[in-house]
């Protein structure tokens, strides 16, 4: 009996350690995954800051080097200097956060339209707005040209920023969102006698949090990767954005662009976008955890 | 229930599209006839003496009136820099008229044509621009650009004592393939005005020449048994690079003055037995290891020149404005590896050579006000007759002035006389150029022609690599150029 | 009485952005059409004075291109491998992130930060990671200068070259780089959209999952990811309709040319056919095949929608 008892122990002992041992090793699988994924998500990063401190003639070898030869350093300098930086940044920054702010007002008015209000129509509409997410952009372009044409503003803020305020992209993810709060919470504020809009403003705002910050982040990233439409637009030297700028500054003599001062003003504008995302990244978390009710 | 929900939301937009998509074409008969239809030239008015253009010069020239015309353009700063100087320099003689040429500067050629391309829909393009004579086949799809011959032959003012059009001291000032290039479209018409240049020539490892007892080829013959030569004498290496897949067709179809396209009728003429010819032969020498191209390479074939390191290459054709990237990078000795020579490109016929001519054109374009038209030419003469900025910009850039007289400039004289295969790489590449001033052709412009220059490149590509079946091969490739021509159309 | 306020109300909030989408995205929808049903409609021929009959040619042209089915089988390829592929390891690493506490928010925010690498930087480092440097593949005079940074890794770990993107390439080798790359670009979003989705979950379904004594994969399969469907489902659709507009990231790999060298446009897409005939001026043909796709794409989010909504639960 004895006997049996103690094999019995064993046994147990052995499930636990064993599953101890399993876990352990998954939590290694699970970082051991991370970690790859991480290298591969950060190449193009290191390539960047690789590249932007080779000269161009490195730059140009055919066996690409992995760390530059001589670190130059004056690529940043150069880069600060011959792009006039300063008032690239300014410009899309004013551009960014302007058409963020609107954006974000007209996206959550529409969402809660479409999340909590009743109305003759509403789904039809919404099936339309959707649809035209399926057509390609570019198609726009040579209408949407002369439109702002007509209206007389090219070469102004204007025309970077309203044309593209209204994303159903952002609509839907919103919509979505809200979708997920529960009615009761909306028909006791009724009850209440609590305004929509206060509503909307003290609970349904403070819930989608993350969503909101993802879509500031998204429309952010926007306004600095945009490039088509702007030089199109607005490509005097008083509204010009920065990829248009980036692109466009640091020719050589011979008509060639000089990749690595290219990269260093990428990296130096990129900077501060990364130190925005860090901090957002808390708001993040933050937003998060006073979301209470979900599901 | 939600799903069906859902489905019919989503048919219910569709339909709304589809309703709209009624009214669109719906409204369009009515308002396609009220556009205003631009009067045409009638084919019997090119019979009179005075050419008949789009642009007739006002009795009196330029009145002084005050204008502002836009110049768009991808110059980097330092040529902008020199043409604020001499845009200065133009306003001590024509105070009123105002030139906008900062405004919109923009990256590529390709950027350029875009720009305009959309402006012109709703006629806000500018008054002058950078141009190849793709560009210009395209704005004229539109009959936006100006046809420029009134404006040449005007004896009206100029508005300060002089005549408008261009005396015949300055016409044959032009390097003359230049300047015929302005009339490449088809109808005899000037449309472009040369601004600043550019061919194609071949670099070689002088230091390697020298050493190994090599001459420069001058016929393609010649490059053959030369690359036969050196791979004998390096056999892990490449001996020459092209960078262009398609000016290296282009080029040898004119070389052999073999037809490749027209700019009126028949378009797309380059499906022959010589061009086919070439291209089998380029194939073979592919095959033995004389030659990559950039496209074939995977990366600029300069590198595989420039490399301090095995496979090399001894040669490379590229574009003589690139010289610099030809050029080896210094030792730590502070010295360079090797000497660069240049030379022309080899020929099928050393008598009669034929290289290619590249570089920004610039054309004027169409307006209402016909004071802005002639303002714009007086601005785009003043920067194209004027040797002294012709000089100093080719000398800023590394391309080639469009006047003879350029090299007179004692500036750019002394440069020129400097030149070498080290630190002045650029002024040998351009003293090369303007030796060979005769030898210029420009290929038909047109809508489409684009189209040609891809499709060949695709075609030289594709058919350099063949290794087996090789003629059916070659003959279905020419083919397939062809029917994505006429296709694009 | 309250309907018709909610009614009015509605439309009110809605105001702002049912005057700008009119402006923007209709008006130019309707255009669009206009121009597709005008026989060989160019802007610059209409600028220049030109009429066009109204007609069907346009469609007729496009479905007449001998590439048109390849166009749309590499399309299809791209979206059928891609959404699923991205989805998964999107899910995949947020869950991982969410499972960790060491190092969770470092890492965090580096699957962000893709978001703030600049595309023109990413784009060169694809194109250098896959590409071989050299000449004369397949013959005795094969010349390879540098085999690319895969390969590199590939030829470490005691594996032969693989020909990704240069003459003589596979279509499947090429597809494969592709797909890599879409994936590589689509995680950062999905990453972002998922964990927040994630971290909005309530702890106590686990807890109760772990009182049940539910397995981890269970758990994954039947708490994780039903919470997560709204979510996964807009992941899902509008990878699916970005997918349909596959363009930029090929020419990032392989040019303006949409293929390897010996073989130009053999990886073309349809919005590849209509940047094409933007850039030769059929304005017509390109808004034809815009329109022809966005038929493509309507019925295959019909299909996303009624899988999800089986699924999902709102």
């Amino acid at each position: 009996m004895a006997e049996i008892k103690t094999m019995q122990e064993k046994d147990m002992n052995d499930v636990t350690s064993k599953q101890r041992v399993a876990k352990i090793i998954g939590k290694i699988l699970i970082y051991l995954f991370l970690a790859v994924m991480a290298v591969i998500v950060l190449f193009p990063f290191y390539w960047m800051i690789n590249s932007s401190l080779k000269s161009l003639d490195e730059y140009r070898l055919s066996m690409p080097t992995f760390w530059p030869r001589h670190i130059l350093w004056t690529n940043y300098r150069d880069a600060f200097t011959t792009a006039q930086l300063g008032r690239l940044f300014l410009n899309t920054l004013y551009v960014g956060v302007v058409s963020t702010l609107l954006s974000l007002v007209i996206t959550v008015l529409s969402a809660f339209a479409f999340a909590r209000l009743e109305f003759k129509g509403k789904n039809v509409l919404f099936a339309g707005l959707l649809a035209t997410m399926m057509i390609p952009g570019e198609l726009f372009t040579i209408t949407n040209y002369a439109t702002v044409t007509t209206f007389g503003w090219i070469n102004t803020y204007t025309v970077l920023i309203v044309p593209f305020l209204v994303s159903i992209f952002y609509i839907y993810l919103l919509r979505q969102n809200f979708l997920q709060i529960p009615d009761e919470l909306y028909l006791a504020a009724k009850v209440d006698g609590t305004s929509d809009l206060k509503y909307l403003w003290t609970v349904m705002i403070p819930l989608s949090l993350p969503t909101l910050i993802s879509i500031t982040i998204l429309k952010m990233m926007g306004a600095w990767n945009s490039y088509i439409w702007p030089q199109l637009v607005a490509n005097d030297e008083a509204h010009r954005l920065i990829t248009n700028g980036l692109r466009n500054a640091f020719k050589e003599a011979s008509g060639d662009i000089n990749y690595p001062v290219q990269m260093a003003a990428v990296a130096l504008v990129s900077a501060p976008l990364f130190l925005v995302f860090v901090f957002l990244r808390k708001y993040i978390m933050k937003g998060v955890s006073r979301s209470g009710i979900k599901g | 229930m939600k799903m069906k929900k859902l489905a019919a939301m989503l048919l219910a937009g569709m339909m709304v599209i589809g309703l709209l998509a009624g009214c669109g074409s719906n409204t369009d008969p009515t308002s396609a006839p009220t556009k205003p239809v631009e009067s045409q030239q009638t084919p019997e008015s090119t019979a009179a003496p005075v050419k008949e253009t789009n642009f007739k010069v006002p009795t009196g020239g330029y009145d002084g009136s005050a204008v502002t015309i836009r110049f768009y353009h991808n110059m980097s700063q330092d040529k902008q820099d020199l043409l604020k100087e001499y845009i200065a320099e133009f306003n001590k003689t024509y105070p009123n008229i105002t030139v906008d040429f900062t405004s919109t500067v923009m990256g590529s050629y390709d950027d350029i044509r875009d720009q305009i391309k959309t402006e012109i829909n709703v006629g806000s393009q500018p008054n002058i621009a950078y141009c190849y004579p793709d560009h210009v086949a395209l704005y004229n799809m539109a009959k936006a650009t100006v046809q420029l011959d009134g404006l040449i032959e005007s004896t009206e003012s100029d508005g300060a004592g002089g005549q408008l059009g261009l005396t015949d001291a300055q016409i044959a000032d032009f390097i003359g393939g230049y300047y015929e290039a302005g009339a490449s479209f088809g109808d005899g018409l000037m449309y472009t005005m040369p601004f600043s240049k550019s061919t194609e020539v071949l670099y070689y490892n002088k230091t390697f020449f020298d050493a190994n007892g090599l001459s420069v080829p001058k016929t393609w013959d010649e490059m053959k048994a030369l690359c036969e030569k050196i791979k004998q004498i390096d056999p892990n290496c490449i001996p020459l690079g092209y960078d262009s897949e398609s000016n290296w067709f282009i080029t040898m179809c004119e070389q052999y003055k073999s037809p490749y396209t027209s700019a009126t009728g028949d378009h797309y003429l380059f499906n022959n037995e010589t061009n086919r010819a070439f291209v089998k032969e380029f194939n073979d020498w592919y095959n033995k290891g004389y030659l990559t191209t950039q496209g074939l390479y995977g990366a600029y074939t300069s590198g595989l020149f420039t490399t301090d390191k095995d496979p090399h290459s001894y040669m490379s054709i590229g574009s003589s404005a690139g010289a610099t990237y030809q050029r080896p990078a210094k030792g730590d000795d502070g010295k360079y590896p090797f000497e660069v020579g240049i030379a022309m490109i080899p020929q099928v016929d050393p008598a009669a050579p034929k290289v290619i001519s590249q570089g920004p054109d610039v054309c004027i374009f169409l307006k209402d006000n016909p004071q802005e038209v002639i303002a714009s030419w007086l601005l785009v003469k003043y920067l194209t007759t004027n040797s002294d900025f012709q000089a100093e910009f080719a000398a800023s850039s590394g391309y080639v002035p469009v006047l003879k007289s350029a090299k007179e400039n004692a500036f750019y004289a002394e440069k020129l006389a400097n030149a070498d295969g080290y630190d002045n790489i650029a002024f040998l590449s351009a003293k090369i150029c303007l030796e060979q001033a005769d030898a210029y052709y420009v290929s038909p412009a047109f809508n489409g022609s684009s189209t040609a220059r891809d499709q060949v490149a695709a075609l030289m590509k594709k058919c350099l690599v063949l290794t087996s079946d090789i003629d059916n091969q070659i003959e279905a490739a020419f083919e397939e150029a062809v029917e994505e021509c006429e296709y694009s159309e | 009485m309250v309907e018709s306020k909610q009614q009015w109300k509605a439309w009110v909030y809605l105001l702002p952005c049912l005057v700008l989408l009119a402006i923007f995205t209709v008006w130019p929808i309707i255009n669009t059409v206009r121009m597709a049903f005008l026989d060989g409609y160019s802007g610059l021929k209409e600028a220049g004075g030109e009429t066009f009959s109204i007609g069907v040619a346009n469609f007729v042209k496009v479905i007449q291109y001998k590439r048109f089915l390849q166009c749309l089988k590499t399309t299809m390829l791209l979206c059928l491998i891609t959404v699923p592929v991205s989805t998964f390891l999107a899910l995949l690493i947020s869950v991982a992130l969410n499972s960790i506490k060491f190092l969770q928010k470092p890492l965090q925010t580096i699957f962000f930060l893709p978001y703030v690498t600049n595309s023109i930087a990413i784009g060169m480092v694809f194109a250098a990671m896959f590409n071989i440097v050299g000449s004369f593949y397949g013959t005795e005079n094969e010349i390879v200068v540098t085999a690319g940074i895969v390969n590199n890794v590939i030829e470490f770990f005691g594996g032969t070259r693989v020909n990704w993107i240069n003459y003589g390439s596979t279509y499947f080798a090429n597809m494969t780089v592709m797909v890599i790359y879409i994936v590589w670009n689509a995680l950062p979003f999905k990453i972002l959209i998922l964990l927040s989705g994630l971290q909005s979950i309530n702890k106590q379904y686990y807890e109760a999952a772990k009182v049940d004594g539910s397995s981890k994969s269970r758990i994954f399969w039947r708490i994780t990811v039903p919470l997560l469907g709204p979510m996964l489902a807009y992941v899902i659709i509008t990878g699916f309709i970005g997918g349909f507009k596959e363009y930029t990231s090929i020419v990032g790999i392989f040019g303006a040319s949409m293929g390897p060298a010996h073989d130009a446009k053999r990886l073309n897409t349809m919005v590849g056919f209509i940047y094409d005939a933007l850039a030769t001026n059929q304005q017509g043909r390109a808004s034809a095949a815009a329109i022809i796709l966005f038929g493509i794409i309507l019925v295959v989010t019909l299909i996303n929608l009624r899988v999800s909504n089986k699924k999902v639960h709102y």
